[in-house]
C-alpha cells in the first residue's frame, strides 16, 4: 500500500553552514513533503547531521533560505518558536533529563510550553507509551532504563509536543544490536501513521522498507536522490555506488 | 567447638615483621613511640591541669555576647524552632545509619555537656523533649500519605527560619542589634549569608555563562570585583567608606554594623558560589541543552527545570565546603567591634588575673562549638548527595 504523499512542508534552498573555515554544508537544496520518509544516508562527515540539525536551528545556517511549514527559519524568535513547535527531535545520545523521571521527561514541555494541566499531560504521556510499548516505566528514572528503553522515551517526549515532523539523528548508533530493533519498530509504526520523518541512519533494511526516497550526502552537497529501489538496483553516481558497497 | 589458642609465636612473628623488620624499621619505630608518647603525655598534663572556670563562669556571654541578661529568654524559642524543624527533617529525609546518629549525637551532647547549667534545666528538658518528640512524629508521618505535606511545611519553615528568628530578637524592644553576639551572631550572619548569597550566587553563575556581553561583563566584573579583596577588606569598607560615599537615602548610613556585616557576607559568599556553581553549569552536556531547544523549552525553564538541579548536584560537595568556609569567616566581624563566638574566647581570659594563661580552655570550646556545626553540614552534604543519586547517570 502506497502512502499518500502531501504537499510541500520542508524546502531548503541552497543552504550553507560553516564551522569556523570548514564548509559542513555547501549549498543543499531539497524539499520534504507532507507525510513523506526520507532517509538521509552519506559517509561521517558527509554533513547529514548537521543539515537536518539546521532545519529545527540547533545549528543555524549561514546563508541560504530554509522555509518549514510556510516559516522561514532566521533570527527572528517567534519564527523559532514556531518552526521547534512543529519539530520534534530525537538524538544519537538519547539526551533525556536524567535527574526526571521518565513520566516527567514527557509531561515536562506540553505542560511549560504548550500549557497543558499536569493530569492532561500525564494522560497525553501514558498513552504515548503505551504507543512505544513501555507504560511500566513511567515512574523509572532513564539511567535505570535499557538503551533501547530509553530511545522510546525519547520518541514519546518528543511525540508528545505533537509535531507535523519528525527528525531523527542516527537513533541507533548508540545502541547495542539486540535493541536496535525494538527502536527501529517504534518508527515503523510512526512513518506507518502517515508521520513526516526525515532519518539519518545506516539501517539499510528500515530505509529500505520504510523511505519513501533517499537523499545521499558527500562533502557537503546532496550528491544523489531518489527512491529505494533506484538506489539499491542502479545508483548513478560513482561516490553513491562505493559506499552502498561499504555499508550493505 | 573448640576456643582458638592465642598463639604467642605468631604474635612475635607479627610484631617483630611489622615494628622491627628492618633497620629503618626500628627506627620509625622508636621515632613515632617516642612522638605518641610525648603527645599523651602533654595531653594528660593539659587535662590535669585544666580549669574550665574561665568557661563556666562565661557560658552566656559565648552563646550570646553582649545580649542583655534581661534578653536572655530570646534565645530559647530560636533554639527550640530550629531543634523542632532539624530534628523533624532528619525524621522525614533522613535514613541515618548508626555510626552517623552517633556522630550526631556526639556533635550535640559536646555543647550540651559544656553549657549546662542547673537554672536552665527546665528549657533544656524542653529542647530534649521538642526534639525527639518531632523526630518521632515526622518518623511516624513519613509513613502515611503526608509525608509530601510534611516536606514541603519543613522546606517553607526552613526558609522561614531566619526571619523567625529576627522576630524573635527584636519583638517587644529587643535589644539593640549590634548587641547581638556569641555563638548567636555566628550563626544568625552564617545563615544569612548562605540564605542570600545562594541565589544571588545562580544568578550571577548563570549570568556570567550567558551570551549576552552587557550581562556577562557585569556579572563577570561584580564576582571578579568581590573575589578581588579579603572580607576584611570588605568589612571595613562597609564600616568606614560606605557611609561617606552613599546619599543618605533609605537610612542607608544608619544601617547597624551587623546589618551591613550581613549585606557584605553575603555579597562575599555569592561571588564564590558563583564560580563553583559555574563549574556545575560547564559539566552539563550539550545535549541537555539541545534536547531542551528542540523541546522548544524557554530560557528560563530550561535553566530552571533542566540546567541548575544538574549543575549544582554535581558541585554540591563545593557548596558546602563553600558554606562552612563562610561560617567561620564570620568571625571577622571582630573588627566591626562586635563580639562573635571567638571574639569571646579572645577576651575572657582577660577579664581576671586568675584567668591568666586559661586561653586554651576558652579557645578550645570555641573550636568545639565550630567543629559541631561545621561536622554537621558536611554530613548533610553527604547525606543529600545519597538522596540525589538516584536518577543520576
Amino acid at each position: 500500500m502506497k502512502k499518500k504523499i502531501g504537499k510541500e512542508i520542508i524546502s531548503a534552498e541552497n543552504v550553507v553552514k560553516k564551522f569556523g573555515e570548514f564548509e559542513a554544508l555547501r549549498g543543499i537544496t531539497a524539499k520534504i513533503f507532507e507525510k513523506e520518509v526520507v532517509v538521509v544516508l552519506g559517509p561521517s562527515g558527509s554533513g547529514k547531521s548537521t543539515f537536518i540539525r539546521t532545519i529545527n536551528r540547533l545549528e543555524p545556517h549561514n546563508s541560504g533560505k530554509i522555509v518549514v511549514d510556510g516559516v522561514e527559519i532566521n533570527d527572528d524568535v517567534k519564527n523559532l518558536q514556531k518552526v521547534r513547535s512543529n519539530v520534534g527531535m530525537v538524538f544519537q545520545q538519547f539526551n533525556l533529563f536524567p535527574h526526571l523521571s521518565v513520566l516527567r521527561n514527557i509531561t515536562l514541555a506540553p505542560q511549560k510550553v504548550k500549557g497543558l494541566s499536569r493530569t492532561e499531560a500525564n494522560d497525553v504521556a501514558m498513552s504515548l507509551l503505551e504507543r512505544v510499548g513501555i507504560p511500566e516505566q513511567a515512574e523509572k528514572f532513564p539511567s535505570q532504563l535499557s538503551g533501547g528503553q530509553q530511545q522510546r522515551v525519547a520518541i514519546a517526549r518528543a511525540l508528545a509536543m505533537q509535531p507535523k515532523i519528525m527528525l531523527f539523528d542516527e537513533p541507533t548508533s548508540a545502541l547495542d544490536p539486540e535493541m536496535i530493533k525494538e527502536v527501529l519498530e517504534v518508527m515503523t509504526e510512526l512513518a506507518e501513521s502517515g508521520m513526516t520523518m526525515i532519518c539519518v541512519t545506516h539501517e539499510m533494511g528500515f530505509a529500505r522498507s520504510v523511505a519513501d526516497r533517499f537523499l545521499f550526502f558527500d562533502e557537503g552537497l546532496i550528491v544523489e536522490e531518489g527512491t529505494p529501489e533506484h538506489f539499491f538496483k542502479n545508483p548513478k553516481e560513482e561516490r553513491t555506488k562505493l559506499f552502498l558497497s561499504q555499508i550493505l | 567447638m573448640t576456643t582458638p589458642k592465642i598463639n604467642f609465636r605468631e604474635i612475635k612473628d607479627w610484631t617483630v615483621d611489622n615494628f622491627f623488620g628492618s633497620k629503618l624499621g626500628i627506627l620509625l619505630t622508636l621515632f613515632s613511640g617516642l612522638l605518641i608518647v610525648y603527645f599523651i603525655s602533654s595531653i594528660v598534663s593539659f587535662i590535669s591541669s585544666a580549669e574550665w572556670e574561665v568557661v563556666s563562669i562565661n557560658k552566656r556571654l559565648l552563646l550570646l555576647g553582649r545580649l542583655p541578661a534581661e534578653d536572655t529568654w530570646r534565645a530559647w524559642p530560636i533554639l527550640w524552632v530550629f531543634c523542632f524543624v532539624f530534628c523533624s527533617s532528619i525524621g522525614a529525609w533522613g535514613n541515618p545509619k548508626k555510626r552517623e546518629l552517633l556522630l550526631l549525637l556526639l556533635a550535640f551532647l559536646m555543647p550540651t555537656a559544656i553549657f549546662f547549667s542547673m537554672s536552665y534545666i527546665v528549657h533544656i528538658f524542653i529542647t530534649i523533649i521538642i526534639g525527639s518528640a518531632s523526630y518521632i512524629s515526622s518518623k511516624i508521618i513519613r509513613r502515611t500519605l503526608y509525608l509530601g505535606i510534611l516536606k514541603k511545611g519543613l522546606v517553607s519553615l526552613w526558609i522561614l527560619l531566619i526571619p523567625l528568628a529576627f522576630t524573635i530578637l527584636l519583638v517587644g524592644g529587643g535589644p539593640q542589634s549590634n548587641l547581638w553576639g556569641g555563638f548567636l551572631l555566628n550563626i544568625l550572619l552564617a545563615s544569612v549569608a548562605v540564605v542570600a548569597g545562594f541565589p544571588l550566587g545562580i544568578l550571577m553563575a548563570v549570568g556570567r555563562s550567558t551570551k549576552l556581553p552587557v550581562i556577562k561583563t557585569a556579572c563577570t566584573v561584580y564576582i571578579e570585583t568581590v573575589r578581588g579583596a579579603p572580607l576584611v577588606a570588605w568589612l571595613l569598607l562597609a564600616w568606614f567608606v560606605l557611609p561617606k560615599f552613599l546619599p543618605n537615602l533609605f537610612g542607608l548610613n544608619d544601617l547597624s554594623v551587623v546589618i551591613r556585616a550581613m549585606i557584605v557576607l553575603s555579597f562575599f559568599a555569592s561571588a564564590y558560589i558563583a564560580e563553583v556553581i559555574r563549574g556545575g553549569l560547564q559539566s552539563i552536556p550539550s545535549g541537555q541543552l539541545e534536547a531542551a531547544d528542540a523541546l522548544n523549552l524557554g530560557y528560563v525553564d530550561k535553566m530552571r527545570i533542566i540546567v541548575l538541579p544538574q549543575a549544582i548536584r554535581v558541585v554540591i560537595p563545593a557548596i558546602v565546603s563553600q558554606f562552612i568556609g563562610l561560617f567561620k569567616d564570620t568571625s571577622l566581624v571582630f573588627i566591626l567591634a562586635l563580639t562573635d563566638l571567638l571574639q569571646v574566647g579572645r577576651i575572657i581570659p582577660e577579664q581576671d588575673p586568675k584567668f591568666f594563661g586559661r586561653q586554651i580552655e576558652a579557645l578550645l570550646v570555641v573550636a568545639s562549638l565550630f567543629w559541631v556545626v561545621s561536622v554537621v553540614l558536611s554530613n548533610l552534604s553527604s547525606r543529600i548527595e545519597k538522596n540525589l543519586g538516584i536518577g543520576t547517570r
